[in-house]
């Protein structure tokens, strides 16, 4: 080829290219006229429906009602009326199931009526590839730390204008990530069978920053995009893990290093010999035997035994009087002078003592039917009551015998030095005896009358259950030695009366504690 | 653009893309002659029963997709050589519309001289028969094509390239060119 015919074809080349570029230009940036004189049409494909509206240019006319028909350009067919479209008052009409081919081109002819009379008739085709207007599919966004979920519904069913691969090919689905100025555009793909609820992922986000996401779908025509509403979140700050492991890290080590530091000054310390730690420890700080001393032993358990208290009357030191001067000596301690409450008792021994517990026992039977506390051990004690100075009148079995048992009277050693008859020395008792408590009978002459009155107690009034307290004073003495027991009363013998007067046979009446009676 | 990629480079690896792009520009084109289709045309429609079945074969050869674009813009181009401008703005559009034909021819033309180089470089001559069964389909289907554009340019002739006819061939060229656009995406693929 020569220079010049070389030339010549990037000459024509070049305008070629210069026209193609402004018919290019021309054509792409002006949209098909979808309108004839009476109406403007418009083809859009809604949530996937295809939904075909019109408008009549001269507003003036109203219809009423409209009805559509269509027909295929292609397949030579009458026109053919879209029942749901017809007699319809709305200016749009549903065609998804009525156009299912993309390719084709529909011819559409909309009718205008009021009442029977057409106003106005409007004629459009339509080839849906390059006519059709795509608006946005709805969709959500879920934020996340780094990068963002986008959700896009797609219907259950896909029309089957849309059968395919369309969605691949002629409508790509675009989405817009726009960041602090900067657009970034994602083109999922999309399967052929997509339904449903379709989720594209954003990542390789920046936390902590606002983003904004839209969706269309990309139409051959660049001039034609309906970019749905911007959706923004604003990403959720990254959690740092890295710092909080690494402060956690150094915690760590920092507890390391005190514990160490600290360990190490108390060895440093006690080596150098600033402080002495003791290996003794006290026994309170003994816990080698921690149960021990945390449950310490019980005591053993005491040998329990059952004790019964006997009261021990306390023996009342009371003279021993005997007869035989081998009993003084026996009888001397075990019959002390005993000065309890006032009084003395002097404790009659000799012949008294004879066999005394039958007696004792018969005499304390009567008259303390009832006394547990006695004390056994003096079983010796002579019981010689009053009634051995005189006998009970009342001749009773209970009394008598015990008196009549115990006749003679004692002699008082210490009256011994005052008495100064001899002659009857055997036959008298000195007493020292509290008027209080001593029941004091007048004492008549006729030993045969009735038996003196029982003697009154000015100061204590004695009943029957005072029987017990002289009773028990009785008994103490009777431990250590004879002594005359008070006669109580018992409950089954009367109180026995003191004859004085049986003494004081022997002795003149009259207040002389000589005869060892006093006269009250 | 296609100019440029016509004299900058012929590289036949981007053949699908420069088909795609082209077939596209052009159905876009024949959008942009009319307003709208005349209602009293809808009486002279004809259905020119374009051969989609030759276009769904699921693994066609490239060879078998190259030359059904031949063989297609070659017929297209000779369908628009005969048009009877009406107007400038009519006559402007198809000039375009046999550029972009032509280009596609030009384009084609030398991606099957490659392809013919190196088939004739293979000695095996398993592939020479499988090439030889597998040029029958294409064989086939240029057939049905041209037997196809033959019925547009009869009815062209029968109409007497009337306004409405050409409309009517307007419109299924473009219904063709769509089909053919789907059928180029099959070259990506290979």
């Amino acid at each position: 080829m020569e220079p010049g015919e070389s030339t010549f074809a990037c000459l024509t080349f070049f305008s070629f290219f210069l026209v193609y570029i402004n018919l290019m230009f021309g054509v792409l940036s002006s949209l098909p006229d979808l309108s004839d004189k009476s109406c403007t049409f418009k083809v859009t494909l809604r949530n996937f429906r295809v939904i075909l509206s019109w408008e009549l240019k001269n507003h003036s006319i109203v219809p009423d009602h409209y009805t559509l028909q269509y027909t295929v350009i292609s397949i030579p067919d009458h026109m053919k009326t879209v029942e749901h479209c017809s007699n319809i008052t709305a200016t749009f009409c549903d065609l998804t199931d009525v156009w299912e081919v993309l390719s084709e081109t529909y011819a559409v002819t909309v009718d205008g009526f009021r009442g029977n009379t057409t106003l106005v008739t409007c004629f459009i085709d339509f080839f849906l590839a390059t006519h059709i207007s795509l608006e946005p599919p709805e969709f959500d966004i879920v934020d996340f730390t780094d990068h963002i979920n986008v959700h896009v519904n797609f219907p259950p069913v896909m029309p089957k204008i849309l059968d395919g691969k369309v969605l691949q090919f002629y409508l790509p689905l675009i989405i817009e990530e726009q960041s602090g100025g900067i657009v970034k555009k994602h083109n999922p793909t999309l399967d052929e069978n997509v339904t449903g609820n379709f989720t594209y992922v954003i990542d390789n986000l920046l936390p902590n920053t606002n983003y904004c996401v839209s969706v269309y779908f990309k139409h051959r025509n660049l001039e034609e995009i309906h970019r749905s509403p911007v959706k923004c979140t604003l990403l959720p700050p990254a959690q740092d893990t890295g710092s909080s492991e690494s402060a956690k890290i150094g915690g760590i080590i920092t507890m390391f290093l005190i514990a160490a530091v600290f360990i190490s000054t108390i060895l440093i310390l006690k080596r150098v010999g600033y402080i002495c730690l003791r290996n003794d420890f006290p026994k309170v700080l003994n816990f080698h035997n921690m149960s021990s001393w945390v449950f310490p032993e019980m005591p053993p358990l005491e040998a329990v035994a059952f004790v019964e208290v006997i009261h021990i009357n306390r023996k009342k030191k009371v003279w021993n009087y005997s007869y035989d001067d081998e009993s003084d000596s026996n009888d001397e301690a075990a019959a002390p002078l005993t000065n309890t409450g006032g009084y003395t008792k002097h404790g009659l021994v000799g012949g008294l003592l004879g066999p005394t517990s039958a007696s004792s026992a018969t005499w304390e039977d009567r008259l303390e039917p009832d006394t547990e506390e006695r004390d056994l051990s003096e079983p010796e004690a002579d019981t010689d009551p009053l009634m051995a100075l005189g006998t009970n009148p009342g001749g009773s079995e209970c009394t008598s015998g015990a008196y009549e048992g115990r006749g003679k009277l004692l002699q008082d050693p210490f009256s011994k030095e005052d008495s100064s008859s001899t002659e009857g020395s055997g036959d008298k008792i000195i007493f020292n005896v509290n008027l209080s408590s001593v029941f004091v009978s007048a004492l008549d002459d006729d030993d045969s009358e009735a038996p003196p009155a029982s003697p009154s107690f000015p100061e204590e009034t004695y009943n029957l259950e005072d029987s017990h307290r002289l009773e028990t004073s009785f008994l103490e003495a009777r431990g250590e030695g004879t002594q005359p027991p008070f006669p109580t009363p018992s409950a089954e013998c009367p109180w026995p009366e003191v004859v004085l007067s049986d003494i004081s046979d022997s002795s003149e009446s009259g207040v002389d504690t000589g005869d060892g009676y006093i006269m009250r | 653009g296609l100019l440029v990629t016509g004299i900058l480079s012929l590289d036949c690896n981007l053949l699908h893309f420069h088909l795609r792009k082209v077939t596209w520009q052009n159905l876009r084109l024949l959008s942009s002659t009319s307003s709208s289709f005349p209602v009293e045309c809808l009486r002279e429609t004809k259905a020119f029963e374009l051969p989609q079945e030759i276009l769904s074969h699921t693994q066609p050869a490239k060879r078998y997709i190259k030359e059904a674009f031949y063989e297609m813009s070659i017929q297209a181009f000779n369908i628009f050589s005969q048009y009877t401008f009406t107007s400038t703005w009519e006559k402007d559009y198809l000039k375009q519309i046999q550029i972009g034909l032509d280009q596609q021819l030009q384009y084609l033309e030398q991606c099957l001289e490659e392809e013919e180089k190196e088939k004739e470089d293979s000695k095996e001559l398993e592939e020479d028969g499988m090439n030889w069964s597998g040029a029958l389909v294409p064989q086939l289907s240029n057939l049905e094509l041209r037997r196809y554009f033959n019925r547009i340019d009869n009815f062209l002739k029968e109409k007497k390239y009337s306004h409405c006819a050409w409309e009517i061939i307007r419109v299924e060229i473009r219904r063709c060119f769509y089909y053919f656009q789907k059928f180029a995406a099959l070259l990506r693929k290979k």
